[in-house]
């Protein structure tokens, strides 16, 4: 008898994809830890991640539409080597936050211990039988995101890495630790979107939070250290919900400890408190409001980190958790509970994305905004909303990714990450402005990705209990998208005084990551069609039994969107191959004189520069008017989603 | 058979007669707000006269780029105009105009000069400031037809503008926006008093200023048939009701003098939400009752 023996065939080959997958990053951590040379490094690192990729794409391939079940026997040993490490996880955070003096990390801390030792001594736990990896397609969606953006960041980071230390000289340089935390953050997100298993998931959910804390407070800085702090605090409640949900449901029956389990439960009345704990600890991951300000800080760290992060993992961990247990939320109040807070965030942080000109902290807010309405969605449940979800999380993840690659590495070659400095960059960096476009015109413009994703969620809320006030606010909310990432766009096609094109060099990781996430961002926007027919629905039909009927799927639309496709597809082969013979005009001031560079004259008989700024509507739009009062009416929300879930209130 | 070559002419005939309507149109504007300002004003097809020397003007710019960016403008305008005549999705409209306007906005950041910048900046707090009420319309005319389709929408029984009321006023307000009228013509204007010279085309000459010009046609012709949409069955009184719009919109843009982009927003937004979204919270609790 083998010590891992799987229930059916022993070792298929989804299982062994699995394994591969969660012991090939951790086997890479470990030797990216102990190897400093940079060579040994780009081998082991582009070796693992060439692995990865091609695991993951295959376990995909062959576990598709097969909602595969493994049940995993005589495996109560990975069990107790779990708690072990989150035993460890918090040791670890103990000992930082003693060291730094921080007392909010120690309390929580010393309490999530205390439940996790209670939860595992308490005999709570019994002996779960049922399937412990169960493949569905959001695992495999997931997966996929994870294994091939993931990577990509990684890869991208072999070649950011050398160019940040020299940028940041009073920086420690520390790459063994930084790539060791980097794949084991990979483990770790495999773990949490291919466990059934609850206990497990909550392992892997503590792990993606130790790797977020470390890699935030890479640099060491104050700032970084503060940061990372208020990341592990904000981390901690969520975990510590988790843990208190997981007891909770345990009480009720030993069995439910699995996802499958969960949602086959006949009396999601007595869940309501549960469901609203897992709600917390999805809120926190996903940095919604008010546990706003984590990823908000988290930007301290290097690029690549930022990229993780919001992209491919830890955020994405907790709407992947909100989103799987969806069809529970569309029962009841705190689903729309939940949901009200995901779009108050959505609109919250759009607006606070307008008065920010630091290019990674208007990612940042996008990216809180966007798993905002992914909350929604998810708080909604219904059929229609989960598959807006699931449409967010992907397009999502290839856009956000590709931004904040873009960004990592123009920063690094113009020397600036403030929008006001990126005027005319499709001159100065056509490659990276390029993909910059890409990546924003995927974020807010139809018909790509995060726009045919929206439609899908106004869609899924128009005909939602109480819908009509997420269509209303999903309105505003598009409203501020359109400025802030609009006006981002405009700088990046401004004509510049002198056209300049440095001899820039790309670490060669760069250029790869950059360019294949960008041309998967395209692929992913044009094959949506195919996405949701082939991957979102087949998973609809396994967890609701329903397929929902979106017009946005129609064939007259789809024609349309074609249309739309083919009119844009000519525009840019115009753009890029049409001629631009012509008379070069200087630009118009109203009648001033103005010289062959673009300066005006002055009234002092001097030539000057003419330079215009965008609006960041500081007084309407900051984070000084806004943050304070979204933090209230966000707390209200929750409150008033516990005070429900105790009511145990259905729809 | 019909299902398909019905929304292929509805798509044709817009795209052709819509410039010459809008032209039109724009004749007929100017004359009256001649009249209103005791001037005689242009000769009716003036509007035509000036895209015709336009085009005929030297291909001269400050940014390449924009000479993509207003064949996109126009382009897609046209386009979204095509996809509401094709009797096809109405969110599809709303979203294509928006990523229209997006074009035109590139251009005038793309010349990097001050009186374009003030102006794309505007015009884009315009797109912003309209936004929501379109987003909002087409979600109305889902809850009252069930359909985002237009073809859906104009065979219903009862007129929208029953349920709707409130929705229509609001895209009355838009219109005055979208049309640049005073007040709101924040980016742009037919009148050499201001200070912006036409803001968000400042930059613009020869054909990509002629584009613009019959984009913008495209536009009127565009939102007076969303105007339509409110009206099923009634073609008489929607007529009677576009013109009456448009007078009124000439009549406000004599009237009121320009707003800052501040009270544009402002106004814009209290009228969304006072007409608009109170509009669409009494459709959706009390749908039950009258629907």
């Amino acid at each position: 008898m083998s010590i891992l023996s799987t229930s059916d065939t022993m070792y298929t080959p989804e299982f062994i994809s699995i394994m591969v997958l969660m012991l090939v990053p951790v086997f890479a951590a470990v030797l990216l830890a102990l190897f400093k040379p940079d060579i040994i490094r780009n081998i082991v690192a582009g070796a693992a991640s060439a692995v990865i990729i091609i695991t993951s794409v295959f376990l995909a391939f062959t576990a598709w539409n097969t909602n595969k079940n493994i049940t995993l026997l005589n495996a109560d040993w990975i069990g107790t080597l779990l708690f072990v490490i989150e035993a460890a996880i918090a040791l670890i955070i103990l000992f930082l936050a003693f060291k730094y003096k921080k007392p909010l990390a120690i309390i929580l801390a010393l309490v999530q211990a205390g439940l996790l030792l209670f939860l595992e001594f308490s005999g709570l736990v019994g002996n779960y039988t049922g399937a412990t990896i169960v493949l569905t397609n959001l695992s495999l969606i997931m997966v996929l995101i994870i294994g091939v953006i993931g990577t990509l960041v990684c890869v991208y980071a072999l070649g950011y890495m050398k160019d940040y230390h020299e940028h940041q000289k009073d920086v420690p340089v520390r790459k063994r630790y930084f790539f060791a935390l980097m794949f084991l953050f990979l483990a770790a997100m495999f773990g949490i979107v291919v466990s059934n298993n609850l206990m497990w998931l909550l392992a892997f959910w503590e792990v993606t939070t130790l790797c977020s804390f470390l890699l935030i407070g890479y640099s060491k800085t104050e700032e970084a250290v503060n940061n990372s702090f208020r990341a592990v605090w904000m981390n901690m409640i969520g975990g510590i919900c988790f843990t208190a949900a997981l007891i909770y449901i345990l009480t009720i029956s030993s069995d439910l400890i699995s996802i499958t389990n969960l949602l086959g439960y006949g009396n999601v009345a007595a869940l309501t408190i549960p469901l609203a704990l897992i709600a917390v600890a999805g809120l926190t991951k996903a940095a919604q409001m008010p546990f706003s300000t984590w990823l908000t800080g988290a930007m301290v760290a290097p690029t690549p980190v930022s990229a993780l992060l919001h992209s491919s993992t830890m955020v994405k961990a907790g709407v992947y958790l909100l989103v799987v247990f969806a069809p529970l939320f569309s029962q009841t109040w705190v689903g729309i509970a939940l949901a009200l807070v995901g779009m108050f965030t959505f609109v919250a942080t759009s607006v606070l994305a307008i008065s920010q000109s630091n290019a990674k902290k208007v990612l940042a807010y996008s990216t809180i905004a966007n798993l905002g309405l992914i909350t929604a969605c998810a708080g909604i449940g219904t059929p229609g909303a989960v598959m807006a979800a699931i449409l967010l999380i992907i397009f999502h993840a290839a856009a956000k990714g590709l931004l904040f690659l873009c960004v990592g590495a123009v920063e690094h070659k113009i020397g600036s990450r403030d929008i006001e400095d990126m005027d005319g960059l499709l001159v100065r960096l056509p490659l990276l402005a390029t993909m910059m476009v890409i990546g924003i015109a995927g974020m807010y413009l139809a018909p790509f990705g995060m726009l045919i994703s929206k439609w899908a969620a106004l869609e899924a809320f128009i005909t939602a209990p109480a819908g009509f006030i997420f269509v209303i606010l999903l309105a505003f909310g598009s409203a501020f998208t359109i400025f802030f990432w609009t006006k981002w766009l405009g700088k990046l096609f401004m004509r510049m005084g002198k056209p300049q094109a440095p001899a820039v060099k790309l670490h060669i990781s760069e250029k790869l990551s950059v360019i294949i996430i960008g041309a998967l961002a395209v692929l992913a926007c044009v094959s949506f069609p195919t996405i949701i027919k082939y991957g979102i629905n087949p998973y609809l039909k396994e967890i609701f039994g329903i397929i929902p009927g979106a017009e946005l799927l129609s064939s007259d639309t789809l024609i349309m969107c074609g249309i739309m496709f083919a009119i844009l597809a000519v525009l840019v082969i115009a753009a890029a191959f049409g001629s631009k013979s012509g008379k070069e005009i200087k630009p118009y001031l109203n009648g001033r004189a103005v010289d062959s560079d673009g300066k005006f004259l002055g009234s002092l008989g001097v030539y000057k520069e003419a330079k215009t700024s965008n609006y960041y509507l500081e007084d309407y739009c900051g984070e000084k008017s806004i943050l304070k009062p979204s933090w209230l009416i966000s707390i209200i929300l929750i409150a008033a989603m516990f005070v429900l879930a105790f009511m145990g209130v259905m729809l | 058979m019909m299902e398909i070559i019905m929304p292929i002419i509805g798509a044709v005939v817009f795209l052709i007669l819509a410039p010459f309507l809008g032209g039109l149109l724009a004749g007929v504007d100017r004359i009256l707000t001649a009249r209103m300002q005791s001037r005689v004003g242009p000769p009716i097809l003036q509007p035509f006269y000036d895209i015709g020397k336009l085009w005929h003007k030297e291909k001269a710019f400050s940014n390449p780029v924009e000479i993509i960016f207003t064949t996109a403008f126009l382009v897609l305008t046209a386009f979204s105009g095509a996809i509401l005549f094709a009797g096809n999705n109405i969110l599809l409209v709303v979203f294509c105009l928006a990523l229209a306007d997006t074009f035109l906005i590139l251009a005038a950041y793309a010349a990097n000069a001050p009186y374009s910048h003030v102006g794309a900046v505007r015009e884009l707090i315009s797109t912003m400031a309209a936004e929501p009420v379109l987003m909002l319309l087409a979600a109305g005319f889902f809850m009252v037809t069930g359909s985002f389709m237009v073809k859906d929408i104009l065979t219903t029984s009862v007129p929208a503008i029953i349920y709707l009321p409130g929705i229509f006023l609001a895209l009355f307000a838009v219109l005055t926006l979208k049309l640049r009228k005073s007040p709101f013509d924040i980016s742009t204007s037919h009148h050499a008093h201001q200070e912006l010279v036409k803001g968000v085309t400042a930059s613009l000459s020869g054909k990509s200023l002629a584009k613009v010009e019959i984009a913008h046609w495209y536009e009127t012709i565009l939102f007076l048939a969303m105007m339509f949409l409110f009206f099923s069955g009634q073609p008489v009184i929607a007529a009677v009701v576009i013109i009456i719009a448009y007078l009124l919109e000439i009549v406000i843009d004599n009237v009121f003098p320009r707003i800052t982009w501040k009270m544009t927003v402002k106004t814009i937004w209290t009228i969304t939400i006072i007409l608009g979204v109170i509009n669409i919270c009494i459709i959706a609790i009390f749908g039950g009752m009258f629907l």
